[in-house]
């Protein structure tokens, strides 16, 4: 593959490449330089890509190694994240006066349901052991076949399915406790707490039947329910967003809190 | 004579395996002790198998007769084991046996547990497990422990579900 070949490549997989990183070390800043490593390092060994895989699941094949070499030394986050994170939120006026200024003053600073779903999924994901939070990112958002993932995270297919089986069913669980949006038991009700703060003049409920997750919540089962949250998921560009810079300054503040917290 | 003979008990004892490996529960009982065994066919990668038997965190999830496991299943390692037959009770077991992908024990003074999986020769796996409790005390209190027979089968019952789930992912 030639330089120019590749430099086109790349740009096409970039976006791709950064959000899959971004959910993984919830870091814009570590996202940024991995995205940039990676494609330092893919075009060092380009003479060594055979394109017997494709060039996408090779870039996502160095990126994930030096994602996990990042990560190697952090503890993984907590269930409850968003619950812990919230009552820093509330103890530091500092976090909403940037939020509202954001709000007001940014063109990616709407505040939307699906995104904050979205946002809510990577915080949460983040309690998982790494291989199944990888897995099911690679899988459910990014579409990557089990034998790619397995050549991806250098694991067998069956480790694969396992790590995927057992992340995944964690998640539906957790989330079934959890999400308010899809059990009036759930404990969370983040999403319409701050849909309170950023649209006042919205009627929630209404915003949240717009989306089929919320719509099918008591009709669906868990397994539906789950697969319709990572359409969601998979359909928002957290860089890229009309509530994208919200969403980062809010995930700054989540990696901020987890890191003194864990 | 003999050959005949010899060749009746390898039916014998071929009809035994392939009984055993549909797992129905047997309970061999001596004065001194009381074995348990189980064995059943799974349809699924033996590294599944053996991960769902190493994770401790996650037995509660597929394991309908585990409450919890809190510990590392490693070698050496120390667990502590609550199971619905005596939900009461917390069984600190150390871990004895650890040959990855193929045995692993367990136990405490009163007794020990193997698990082992082996090819089945159809692509998938023979999971098998024994517990020999017993000792010298053994005849006085034996009345007092409930049957294993029915958690047996229930455990590898469980097993198989969920390792066959999992192999049976869509790829």
């Amino acid at each position: 593959m030639t330089t120019e070949l590749f430099n086109e490549e790349f740009k096409g997989v970039t976006g791709q490449l950064k959000s899959y990183v971004l959910r993984i070390t919830a870091s814009v800043q570590d996202a940024e330089d991995i995205v940039h490593d990676t494609y330092v390092r893919a075009l060092d060994k380009l003479h060594t890509f055979r394109e017997a895989s494709s060039l996408k699941t090779w870039l996502f094949t160095i990126a994930s190694n030096l994602a996990k070499d990042n990560l190697r030394a952090q503890k993984r986050w907590v269930e409850n994240v968003t619950d812990i994170c919230r009552e820093e939120a509330l103890a530091n006026p500092q976090f909403f006066g940037e939020a509202m200024q954001i709000r007001t003053e940014s063109p990616q600073g709407a505040f939307e349901i699906k995104e904050h779903i979205a946002f809510c999924f990577t915080c949460i994901s983040k309690s998982l052991p790494l291989e199944q939070q990888l897995c099911l990112f690679l899988k459910e958002v990014y579409e990557f076949k089990v034998n790619e993932i397995a050549e991806i995270l250098d694991i067998s297919e069956a480790m694969v399915k396992y790590y995927l089986h057992t992340g995944r069913s964690k998640m539906i669980h957790i989330f079934d406790g959890r999400c308010a949006l899809i059990n009036k038991e759930g404990v969370c009700h983040q999403c319409s707490e701050l849909n309170g703060v950023f649209n006042p003049k919205q009627k929630f409920q209404e915003e949240a039947m717009k989306i089929e997750m919320v719509k099918e919540a008591e009709s669906g089962g868990k397994e539906h329910l789950f697969d319709l949250r990572m359409k969601i998921v998979q359909g928002i560009d957290p860089f890229e967003s009309g509530a994208a810079v919200l969403q980062l300054h809010h995930l700054e503040h989540n990696r901020n809190v987890m890191e003194k917290y864990v | 004579m003999s050959i005949v003979l010899h060749r009746s008990i390898v039916k014998i004892q071929t009809t035994k395996n392939i009984m055993a490996q549909t797992g129905k529960a047997t309970t061999e009982k001596q004065t001194f002790s009381r074995t348990t065994s189980v064995s059943i066919d799974i349809h699924a990668a033996r590294a599944i198998a053996w991960k769902l038997l190493t994770n401790a965190p996650d037995y509660p999830r597929w394991n309908s007769g585990i409450i919890s496991i809190e510990g590392n299943i490693a070698a050496s390692q120390v667990i502590k084991l609550k199971s619905k037959l005596a939900p009461k009770r917390t069984f600190k077991l150390k871990v004895t046996d650890f040959e990855a992908e193929k045995r692993l024990q367990w136990g405490d003074g009163q007794g020990s547990r193997i698990y082992t999986l082996t090819a089945n020769g159809n692509g998938g796996i023979v999971f098998s497990m024994t517990e020999k409790i017993g000792g010298l005390m053994f005849p006085l209190y034996a009345k007092y422990i409930p049957s294993f027979d029915q958690s047996f089968e229930q455990f590898a019952a469980d097993l198989k579900k969920e390792a066959e789930t999992i192999q049976n992912l869509k790829k």
